[in-house]
């Protein structure tokens, strides 16, 4: 009985634990998206921000640094996709894949120059901390108590996200620069510094959710970290219909399967098909669950064409 | 004092001079027509005046003050607005926000929704439209979403109105209430320009006009007395134009188009098409009216095989025809859809790509899957030639033609491939005097060809006036038919309205 409960929360707190990267990707994914720029990009700034934050960790010794570092090595993707789709008009799909693809060569040749391993960089220092402070609350003390503080960080981010976008003159103005860049300007909104600051958030998100894989799940950085994460992200994005609140919910589906594979592996089937699980989900929710689902109308169009 | 003033305006494209040293003036609370025919430069002109295009000479002049203007920002500063013929809104966003973004209350950092919607609403009271702040505007009809646009400019304080085709899009009582709207807002001092080919409407709602006729302004601030629309077209097309089409028939033939059995239900369970039943004889032209959204854009569909409905026998000649949009193609069935640009035209592709659509696999056009380059060009030319068709050349893009002539792209290529029945939805809108009597004349040497067609029109006057028979649609239902000598514009809208019920109230 008590091995049941114990498998209960171990597979509660790492679905949390998951989804953690998920939804700070995924919201940066929205800030993009809704100011209409695609995000196909988020596996490259989740990267990019897992690799500078551990250099930062590794030279600072301070993982505070590291996750700023995180943050700046997103936004700075952040900004160029922005500057590739914005100033130069760029197929925004392809400007996303080919970051993707720098993203994952950069950081090997950096982890090689630096370390002189293309596998892993060294142990660096990490975010140990758990919120102990929960831990002596009965039964779900459990859980929350075994949760990194950035469970909390993930859910405050959701929240003032929501409210930036939907309750601010800055989301309103995001949101039809989105919609409908054309109209933005016309009205006086500067449509580019909208887009520009959308992609800079999106990018530090996602760069803080990469270094939170390196800096606080692990404490290294792995060539390929993000393992597709950021298309995972993407798919939480499209599937919360583009609402900060409604993605912490679809990523624990997502964290949820993770969480799975992660329990199941070693359990006698073989680790190849559980590895699957959660592509498997971003697969059927995308031919099933996004239907009527659409993006802003004005993904991939200018205001000055 | 002129509201506006623009001089010697000229603007040069790559290969036409879309405006070529025109003089406009606006009056303070006048509404002025601008006219000409597509392509003539009305839109470039007022682009310019709006911010929306640079012009490369020329000046303008903002009561009495010269102005430069860069940008639509720049023009909504000097109380210029624009509503364009293509809304700029975002349809998933609420009237209030649409109406907002740019200029919004603000509370802190926050949007001041609640200041925003009741600015919008006390505007909506004022001029009577009939909205609510909170809608979302997808949910709106188009005439009310032209409101927005509207409102939109008047948020800003627009005190001069710029409308672009404003009624091409509106059912007949929508566009009588934009002129009730117009001529409040002129009551009020604002000025408003209307772009427009409509020639009935300048008469009844212009104070001046103004006529741009190939980029050149021919005709400026001309005053509407002891004017009629005979010599409003003249003006604006250079030669007499005749509206009044009437030409006898010479002989229906035999039933040829037999519909029957047709329903088809939407999504939401409700019947959209209910039992249709509708015969076209050879050389006859059947003309269906109706107030749009009672089934026509889903009768079309069926027709022309883009849509299966729940039941229906579509005979051609006695011979079922069945199958998918190309089958129908090759059952000789032409269509001209009733929107070009979503069902017509590939704007992003050239003339000769698009005059070929649907018909390119025909040998004329292709050899074992390859296309005849050098025939498909001296084809395109030809028929841009027939057709009138104003362009660069047959490379152009379609997005680069006017509204006119990218519906000529669409006839010249139904018409050419010598279709038995023709399936012929709105055929003139958004097209100038000059074309639509072009593409009468030509609907009726079909008929008198011996075609079978079958027409869709929003315009009552095309209908009555084109049709040999006309058939009532309301609900999905064909309520009755009429020949169009025997019914008055009034009864045919009575049944547009869901006659019968009208009538009954009438008889007690």
């Amino acid at each position: 009985m008590t091995g049941f409960l114990q498998n209960i929360s171990f597979i509660l707190v790492s679905t949390i634990v998951m989804s953690i990267p998920l939804v700070f990707a995924a919201v940066g994914g929205v800030f993009s998206v809704r100011s209409g720029i695609m995000a196909l990009g988020l596996e490259s700034m989740m990267m990019t921000g897992a690799f500078t934050a551990v250099v930062g960790s590794y030279f600072s010794g301070s993982p505070v640094i590291g996750f700023v570092c995180g943050m700046a090595g997103g936004m700075l993707i952040g900004i160029l996709h922005g500057i590739l789709s914005v100033r130069y008009k760029v197929n925004q799909v392809i400007s996303g894949i080919g970051l993707n693809l720098l993203a994952l060569a950069a950081t090997t040749l950096l982890m090689q120059l630096l370390w002189n391993n293309r596998g892993n960089s060294p142990q660096v220092a990490n975010i140990e901390g758990t919120a102990v402070i929960f831990s002596g609350i009965p039964i779900v003390g459990s859980v929350l108590g075994r949760l990194p503080v950035n469970a909390y960080v993930m859910l405050a981010v959701a929240g003032v996200s929501w409210y930036v976008l939907f309750q601010t003159r800055f989301g309103l103005r995001l949101r039809m620069s989105g919609e409908n860049p054309k109209a933005a300007a016309a009205m006086g909104v500067r449509v580019h510094g909208v887009k520009y600051t959308a992609v800079a958030i999106c990018g530090i998100l996602a760069g803080f959710g990469g270094a939170f894989l390196s800096l606080n799940h692990m404490d290294m950085f792995v060539r390929d970290m993000t393992a597709g994460r950021g298309y995972i992200a993407v798919a939480v994005a499209i599937l919360s219909r583009y609402n900060p609140a409604g993605v912490v919910l679809c990523a624990l589906l997502f964290g949820f399967c993770d969480a799975l594979q992660i329990h199941f592996q070693g359990g006698g089937i073989p680790t190849q098909l559980i590895q699957m699980l959660p592509y498997l989900a971003t697969l059927l929710v995308l031919t099933f669950g996004v239907k009527h689902i659409h993006a802003p109308a004005g993904v991939g169009k200018y205001d000055d064409d | 004092m002129n509201a506006v003033e623009m001089k010697g305006i000229t603007k040069q494209y790559p290969l036409v001079r879309a405006v070529d040293n025109a003089d406009f003036c606006i009056r303070k609370g006048e509404i002025h027509s601008l006219l000409g025919e597509n392509g003539a430069g009305k839109s470039t002109l007022m682009k310019i005046l709006y911010g929306m295009t640079r012009p490369d000479e020329g000046e303008i002049w903002i009561n009495g003050k010269k102005a430069v203007i860069k940008n639509p920002y720049q023009a909504i500063q000097l109380g210029i607005g624009m509503v364009h013929q293509h809304f700029m809104l975002a349809p998933v966003m609420t009237v209030t926000e649409n109406i907002a973004v740019g200029n919004e209350p603000v509370k802190g950092i926050r949007f001041d929704r609640k200041t925003a919607e009741k600015q919008v609403h006390e505007m909506i009271e004022q001029y009577g439209f009939h909205i609510s702040p909170t809608q979302k505007v997808e949910d709106l009809s188009v005439g009310e979403q032209q409101r927005v646009e509207i409102l939109k400019a008047l948020y800003r304080g627009a005190e001069i109105l710029i409308l672009d085709e404003p009624t091409a899009v509106l059912t007949p009582q929508e566009a009588e209430d934009l002129f009730r709207i117009m001529r409040k807002l002129k009551a009020e001092g604002k000025s408003i320009v209307i772009i427009t080919h409509k020639l009935k409407e300048t008469m009844e709602i212009a104070d001046r006009i103004s006529v741009l006729r190939d980029g050149r302004m021919v005709e400026q601030g001309l005053g509407l007395e002891q004017m009629d629309t005979n010599t409003l077209a003249k003006l604006m097309v250079g030669r007499d134009v005749n509206l009044s089409v009437i030409r006898e028939n010479k002989g229906i033939g035999l039933p040829y188009l037999e519909i029957s059995d047709l329903n088809l239900t939407g999504s939401n369970g409700k019947k959209i098409l209910d039992q249709i039943q509708i015969t076209v004889h050879k050389g006859e032209i059947y003309g269906i009216a109706g107030i749009e959204g009672n089934g026509q854009t889903e009768l079309i569909e069926v027709l022309t095989g883009l849509r299966k409905p729940d039941s229906a026998h579509i005979k051609k000649d006695g011979r079922e025809i069945k199958g998918n949009a190309e089958a129908f193609i090759r059952e000789g069935i032409g269509h001209i859809p009733e929107d070009r640009m979503t069902r017509g035209l590939i704007l992003e592709m050239t003339i000769e790509e698009n005059v070929i659509l649907g018909y390119h696999k025909r040998g004329k056009f292709a050899h074992k899957g390859f296309l005849k380059g050098k025939e498909i060009r001296r084809y395109t030319e030809e028929k841009m030639k027939e057709y009138a068709v104003k362009a660069g050349d047959s490379q152009a893009l379609l997005n680069s033609l006017s509204g006119g002539n990218q519906q000529k792209v669409v006839i010249a290529r139904v018409f050419s491939q010598d279709p038995e029945v023709i399936i012929v939805a709105q055929p003139t809108r958004g097209v100038d005097v000059g074309a639509m009597e072009y593409i009468h004349n030509t609907l009726l040497d079909l008929r008198d060809q011996g075609k079978a067609i079958l027409l869709i029109s929003a315009d009552l006057d095309e209908v009555r006036s084109l049709s040999d028979r006309i058939g009532v649609i309301y609900d999905g239902k064909i309520q009755k038919e009429f020949l169009p000598d025997t019914v008055t514009e009034t009864e045919l809208g009575l049944w547009m309205t869901g006659g019968e019920k009208s009538e009954e109230v009438k008889d007690r």
